[in-house]
């Protein structure tokens, strides 16, 4: 199998969502492709697909979401090869979760699949996750960003919570904090002083790569903002 | 026939097989789905261009394949990752033995909420307003206004979003105390109204069991001739938020008012695919979580909908299937996305209460004004062209319904996406003269005409 080759079989089995990616990944680096390029054709290129393809129906939940883990699984094996010196493809680190009381988790799926397949290390904390967990997980991990996902009105409060955590015990400047969810609104987000709102799971993507190539420092005087609603 | 009961299942969730929500989310449901779906080849049966559904065989199909999905998958208990199964037999008993009539509320004021058929000449009955939030401080207006209007049986009731002026938070003993506080302006809404008897839904206000465990049942709380909420997770999930509930009704002598909506894009795939999933929800409602009435919900991920044609065909299929299929009390709603004040909540609403109450669904609750998103964004006057649009059309076949859509959708759905959310009640309905603005009040005649034109019988109510 030649360069060439490897890197299209690597594309398809991320877009099969393969559960040997990381192997096909190996291979590729067996024929001696820099694992940036690998990066850059086989998982970043097709993930601009990926989205517009869940939004048209032509690509459904389970499907995103194991494409999402191959490009996780296949990245971390290419970057891991990545030569001294060399700028890492790895984007940020993100927990995420549906907030405290709140047990509706597929909007917050969604963002998470589109987000690992976009480059993001994602620790997903699932639902029903209180203020306190989203801080402390993201204090380990050493995310840089936390996105809580809310579909339940009389939960949004705890948005509020997570952002007066951080800014009492002065950890406001380490990560952003960013809000998304049926009720929630770009008024909200500024109101409860988060870094960033997105309408849907792609406008989420958008802000996050916002967030990650901008040159931003925590806390934003007001929330950067994709998609109205 | 064995019937289960709830300490059955309570030890199924102790016992059943182990399975991670993830393995249940991406392996297990849709690789059943899709066995399902080819074994009766039903992948790709639905044509979008007629949204309501006049083939009664491939109704039929999908409930052949649905009741095989709901034996085969059973429903994950989330909380311990353990399935909870039934068998076939088990799964016969709970049908045979779920009610096919209801009484919701008591003497004159109380409604019948019956099984039907297609195009049963018994109406489908209307609850209302779908718990959307509301200010404190016209909380108790505004439900009033709700259950004046005629055309609504049952008053679901709107959602606390704060209480004493205090933020309501959710699992917090604020919920607690909103729910016994919901339950005491319900009450006096409903008295208020002149129509204390009437039937409601609790609680709204409480998305986790505190508000449940705090006003259900209890003296001046929810009473046990109220429909009590138990909603799940989808697809096909329960947890230990939803079984305090059925508990907790069960323990007070209540009905058991269960629901949740598959899902158009998520775990089952197609519009086909969340067919199956809600009617295995539907069904496994009644052994598992002992309802009385339950939910046969569809909701499209994409459009944050299920008034586009991909939700509606699924709507009517599913309806059409559990109604010609077994005698279960179920429920369906239209989740409109516009606002009040807005021709296109009307249109949105025409079509989707009607698509319901033609394909055999008992009971639905509406309306879901600007989605659901905003506070105090719904109103009394769309709320009763829902109900007359429920009553009325009920006796409509499936093929008036559907040229009544085929008309009406292309008016909406290139703006479902994008919706206009309208105007809170305040600005477009005047609260002390329980008046509509007349800018609003003509929007709603026109539309009104344009359904009686199109035939559905208005002029009738």
């Amino acid at each position: 199998m030649d360069r060439v080759q490897s890197i299209e079989r690597l594309k398809t089995a991320i877009m099969d969502g393969d559960e040997e990616a990381a192997d096909w990944a190996a291979r590729v680096l067996e024929t001696g492709v820099d694992p940036l390029e690998a990066v850059k054709q086989a998982v970043m290129e097709p993930m601009q697909e990926v989205g517009v393809a869940f939004e048209n129906g032509d690509l459904y939940l389970p499907e995103l979401m194991m494409i999402g883990d191959a490009a996780k699984a296949a990245t971390q094996v290419l970057m891991a090869n990545l030569p001294p010196g060399e700028d890492s493809v790895q984007r940020w680190k993100v927990v995420i979760g549906t907030i405290k009381g709140d047990m509706h988790d597929i909007g917050k799926n969604v963002v998470a699949a589109l987000l690992t397949a976009h480059g993001f290390d994602i620790t997903d904390l699932g639902s029903d996750v209180s203020p306190k967990q989203f801080i402390e997980t993201a204090k380990i991990q050493s995310a840089e960003i936390i996105a809580i996902s809310t579909l339940i009105t009389t939960t949004l409060p705890y948005h509020r919570e997570v952002v007066r955590i951080l800014n009492d015990t002065g950890e406001r400047n380490q990560r952003y904090v960013i809000v998304g969810g049926g009720p929630v609104s770009t008024a909200w987000a500024s109101e409860v002083g988060a870094d960033g709102y997105g309408r849907t799971a792609q406008d989420a993507v958008e802000l996050c790569n916002s967030l990650f190539k901008g040159e931003y420092t925590p806390p934003l005087e007001e929330p950067l903002s994709f998609g109205t609603l | 026939m064995n019937t289960l009961n709830i300490i059955d299942i309570l030890e199924r969730t102790q016992t059943g097989e182990y399975c991670t929500v993830k393995e249940w989310d991406t392996k297990r449901v849709p690789r059943t789905i899709r066995e399902k779906l080819k074994k009766y080849s039903l992948e790709k049966s639905f044509d979008l261009e007629n949204p309501v559904n006049t083939d009664f065989e491939l109704a039929d199909e999908f409930f052949k394949a649905g009741y095989e999905v709901a034996l085969e998958l059973g429903m994950l208990y989330e909380t311990g990752d353990r399935i909870v199964k039934v068998s076939e037999e088990e799964l016969a008993a709970a049908l045979k033995y779920a009610p096919s009539e209801v009484i919701v509320g008591v003497g004159k004021d109380a409604t019948v909420i019956r099984s039907r058929t297609p195009s049963d000449s018994y109406p489908m009955k209307f609850g209302a307003p779908l718990g959307i939030t509301m200010s404190e401080d016209i909380f108790l207006r505004l439900n009033e206004a709700m259950a004046r209007e005629r055309e609504v049986d049952i008053l679901t009731g709107g959602s606390l979003i704060t209480i004493f002026g205090r933020t309501l938070l959710a699992g917090s003993p604020f919920e607690t105390l909103a729910g016994y506080e919901q339950a005491r302006l319900h009450l006096e809404a409903r008295r208020l109204a002149g129509r204390p008897g009437m039937g409601g839904v609790g609680c709204v206000s409480s998305v986790t069991e505190y508000g449940q465990l705090g006003s259900c049942g209890l003296p001046g709380g929810f009473p046990p001739t109220d429909l009590l909420l138990a909603l799940f997770p989808s697809e096909l999930k329960i947890n230990d938020q939803t079984l305090h509930k059925v508990v907790q009704t069960i323990n007070t002598g209540g009905m058991v008012f269960a629901g949740s909506p598959a899902m158009i894009g998520g775990m089952p795939g197609p519009p086909e695919g969340a067919t199956l999933s809600s009617i295995a929800a539907a069904l496994l409602q009644y052994p598992i979580l002992q309802s009385t009435v339950g939910g046969g919900e569809i909701y499209d991920l994409r459009s944050l909908s299920s008034v586009n044609r991909a939700s509606l065909k699924a709507l009517s299929v599913t309806h059409q299937a559990l109604s010609r299929n077994t005698h279960l009390i179920t429920q369906g709603i239209a989740n409109q996305v516009s606002g009040p004040g807005t021709e296109n909540l009307l249109l949105e609403s025409l079509v989707g209460m009607a698509t319901l109450a033609c394909s055999g669904s008992a009971f639905s609750q509406g309306p879901r004004s600007a989605g659901g998103k905003l506070t105090d964004h719904i109103t009394p006057l769309e709320t009763r062209f829902c109900g007359e649009i429920a009553h009325a059309a009920s006796s409509l076949s499936p093929e008036k319904v559907n040229e009544i859509a085929k008309e009406i959708l292309p008016r909406y759905e290139e703006k479902i996406k994008e919706p206009d959310l309208g105007r809170p009640v305040q600005e477009v309905y005047d609260l002390k003269t329980l008046r509509p603005t007349k800018e609003w009040e003509d929007i709603y005649l026109k539309v009104r005409q344009e359904a009686i034109q199109l035939g559905i019988p208005l002029d009738a109510y």
